[in-house]
């Protein structure tokens, strides 16, 4: 039985503790926040052992196996590493630090104490991202890819939403050196990491407020994000957020050199991109019947994942948690290396040092 | 002489400081407008963030300068609720967490909110009464029949985590941890409860009436009474909670008089504000969908989450009817906008609204 502690009891704790009751052969043990109120909410909904406000208590009287991390960002260095030091693996959401340098610390620490830690990103192990990774092992791209293209946008709703959400000039979210955007892009600039072969990709960032937050004097919060990731073996990507563009897409594309691939998170859709071309008029017949079949399969298979029951809507969170669990039991590989994790926290470095510094151009000269 | 100040004899004068918590919302911002239309001259407004207040913006602009003090800040900030409580006799607390679909944010802003405010208030000790906006939401009407009056004396949720709905959870934990902290603090006190609250700015059509989301409107309410209330009539019976003198300690209902049935209100909004198809769905199916949901929520263990469940069907579609009398008689409430003119003015904003978008 693997006994779980929760540090953070706010909204991405409830999607933890909903997905842990769904696994067997774990419980959880304990739920802390420095605010016991916020720790007695989580502890009164869920079948949680004992509810504390303080880290301490809840390492020393629950004695977890694993603490699963799920405060602000700002925290998890000194909380993650409190945690490994007493013994347990660590599970952290995302984004993993506020720095990549704290990123590399904290794994250092983690092989030091011969504990494992793995990051929150759940969007990796969803049906359709599995089975994406699963073509791609099969050679489906024909080698290396040569090209990839991640969306992962984030819809700030009306201008009421937008200021209930950034109208606290306090909120731990500003502080984060690229604020809104740090908080979002880890999901969508993994998939990318993923795949990259270099350990020092080059970035080039641009990055920018949108017009709808600029009407709500907000200077310094980057919505609109565009960014060309490089490594030296040629292989490049491009990534985009947006909180203004519609769809709010979460797609992923692959691209080999012999065919391609399409990931669609929200419908969870899997297309696949046929590399060669048909002769003459077939082209202009063939191909949109062949997509109009993927995506009719992609909706039975669907239907069929949902009356299995198994399509929650954090069932990828689920699978990780599945997969950290069994490496830990089971020596078996993480879910997720701590060269991804490194990759996406460097990009994520990168991204936002260019994009403060494109801000901090655009001010008035004090 | 206003309709108020006849019929009150208030606890407080009118250049008394009045604390309003979420003063820039869709009710809270009416308060305020009632408080300075019946005189009272030291308003101190507390929002998140004096750049974002649409409502108080409108109404700071049509009275005198000095009469509304802005504080800005987050009521989970103890300094910040030292501060806004500061020389305050009476505060009204509208401040809550909706939630959407999130308990943790429901009840962080509902409950440690109002922790912290009455905390700050018991160090202050100068209060003379604080209101809590509550609402309907906190009843179980499970027990009791169709067609059977809800008043103040009906119960309580006693799981509101099963009712599906954050907004439930939080506000029914919310009035237990304000009963905790006046009677801790030795704070005067007053719990009132709107019904559904309606008026220009307030989107959409109350759930009561029925689902849209479903691709077509799904009509649930058919002849149930809806416990509307005015958001001017409703302001007004806040207001009059907070400086009645004698009703320390009370719980009042806020309902207007002679509420329509769904059927009714759905058919006034097709006709007056937008037309849209919608379906409707008798009350013995409705109750059946929501015992069937539930359980496939508890069997699939959240692949639906347990949105529609038989606590809510009681709730929202039992049928009961609704009773004034303790506003009327205690608070000395009279509805000051009649249903015609009210849903008037609110219709023709969903109208205009709908052409805006």
């Amino acid at each position: 039985m693997i006994r779980v502690g929760i540090i953070g009891c706010g909204k991405i704790a409830d999607a933890h503790a909903e997905q842990l009751i769904r696994i067997s052969g774990c419980e959880i043990v304990g739920v802390c926040d420095r605010e016991e109120l916020m720790a007695k909410q989580l502890y009164e909904r869920f079948p949680i052992k004992h509810y504390f406000s303080d880290v301490d208590a809840l390492l020393e009287s629950a004695k977890p196996d694993v603490v699963h991390i799920t405060t602000p960002p700002q925290s998890h260095f000194d909380l993650g590493r409190k945690c490994l030091e007493s013994g347990c693996h660590v599970y952290l959401e995302k984004p993993f630090t506020v720095t990549a340098s704290e990123a590399e610390k904290l794994i250092g620490i983690a092989n030091a104490s011969n504990k494992k830690i793995t990051v929150g990103h759940d969007d990796q192990f969803t049906h359709a991202a599995r089975e994406m990774r699963a073509l791609i092992r099969a050679g489906y791209l024909g080698g290396p890819p040569v090209h990839m293209e991640s969306y992962y946008c984030y819809d700030l709703g009306d201008a009421h939403y937008a200021s209930a959400v950034l109208g606290d000039r306090n909120h731990w979210v500003r502080q984060l050196p690229g604020k809104l955007f740090q908080n979002n892009i880890s999901h969508g600039i993994c998939r990318i990491a993923e795949f990259l072969t270099t350990e020092s990709p080059k970035v080039v960032a641009q990055g920018f407020v949108s017009p709808f937050l600029k009407r709500m004097n907000e200077t310094d919060i980057v919505d609109e994000l565009r960014v060309i990731i490089s490594d030296e073996n040629s292989m490049t990507a491009y990534f985009t957020f947006s909180s203004q563009m519609r769809p709010v897409l979460k797609h992923f594309r692959i691209y080999g050199t012999k065919n391609g691939l399409v990931m669609n998170h929200d419908h969870q859709t899997v297309v696949k991109l046929r590399g060669a071309k048909y002769k003459s008029y077939l082209e202009k017949f063939v191909p949109p019947y062949n997509f109009a079949t993927q995506y009719m399969g992609n909706a039975v298979g669907n239907i069929r994942t949902f009356l299995r029951n198994d399509f929650h809507m954090k069932g990828g969170m689920k699978f990780l948690m599945e997969s950290f669990y069994k490496s830990i039991l089971e020596e078996a590989p993480l879910p997720i290396s701590y060269r991804e994790i490194l990759l996406t926290a460097r990009i994520i470095d990168n991204i936002s040092s260019q994009t403060n510094a494109q801000l901090t151009s655009k001010l008035p000269p004090s | 002489m206003n309709m108020l100040a006849a019929s009150t004899h208030s606890i407080i004068g009118r250049s008394d400081r009045i604390l309003i918590t979420g003063a820039n919302g869709f009710i809270g911002s009416k308060v305020v407008e009632t408080l300075l239309l019946e005189g009272f001259t030291k308003l101190r407004c507390l929002v998140r963030s004096s750049g974002y207040m649409t409502n108080l913006k409108k109404i700071m602009e049509a009275y005198p300068v000095g009469a509304i003090e802005i504080c800005e800040g987050n009521l989970l900030s103890r300094d910040v609720c030292r501060r806004a409580v500061e020389g305050a006799y009476v505060v009204y607390h509208l401040a809550a967490g909706r939630g959407e679909k999130s308990y943790p944010n429901a009840y962080m802003n509902s409950v440690v909110t109002t922790r912290n405010l009455l905390e700050a208030m018991g160090e202050n000790g100068k209060a003379k009464r604080i209101v809590c906006v509550s609402s309907f939401t906190v009843y179980s009407t499970a027990r009791l029949k169709s067609g059977e009056i809800l008043d103040e004396t009906c119960s309580v949720e006693d799981e509101p985590h099963l009712r599906g709905e954050a907004y439930c959870y939080a506000k029914v934990r919310q009035e237990e941890i304000f009963q905790e902290c006046v009677k801790k603090y030795h704070i005067p006190s007053v719990i009132v409860r709107p019904g559904v609250v309606y008026g220009p700015g307030n989107k959409g059509i109350t759930g009561r009436v029925g689902l849209s989301g479903f691709g077509v409107f799904l009509h649930l309410g058919g002849s149930n009474r809806i416990p509307l209330t005015y958001v001017d009539n409703c302001s007004q019976a806040i207001v009059l909670a907070g400086i009645k003198e004698g009703v320390d300690g009370e719980i009042f209902n806020i309902v207007d008089d002679d509420p329509p049935t769904s059927r009714q209100f759905l058919k006034l909004y097709k006709k007056h504000a937008r037309g849209f198809r919608s379906i409707y769905v008798p009350h013995h199916l409705s109750y059946l969908l929501c015992y069937l949901w539930e359980k496939y929520a508890a069997w699939s263990e959240g692949q639906l989450p347990p949105v529609f469940n038989r606590k809510k069907w009681f709730a929202y579609w039992n049928g009961n009817r609704y009773s004034n009398r303790k506003i009327k008689a205690l608070l000395g409430w009279k509805q000051k906008v009649p249903f015609a003119e009210a849903s008037r003015r609110y219709f023709e904003s969903e109208k205009q609204q709908g052409v805006n978008r």
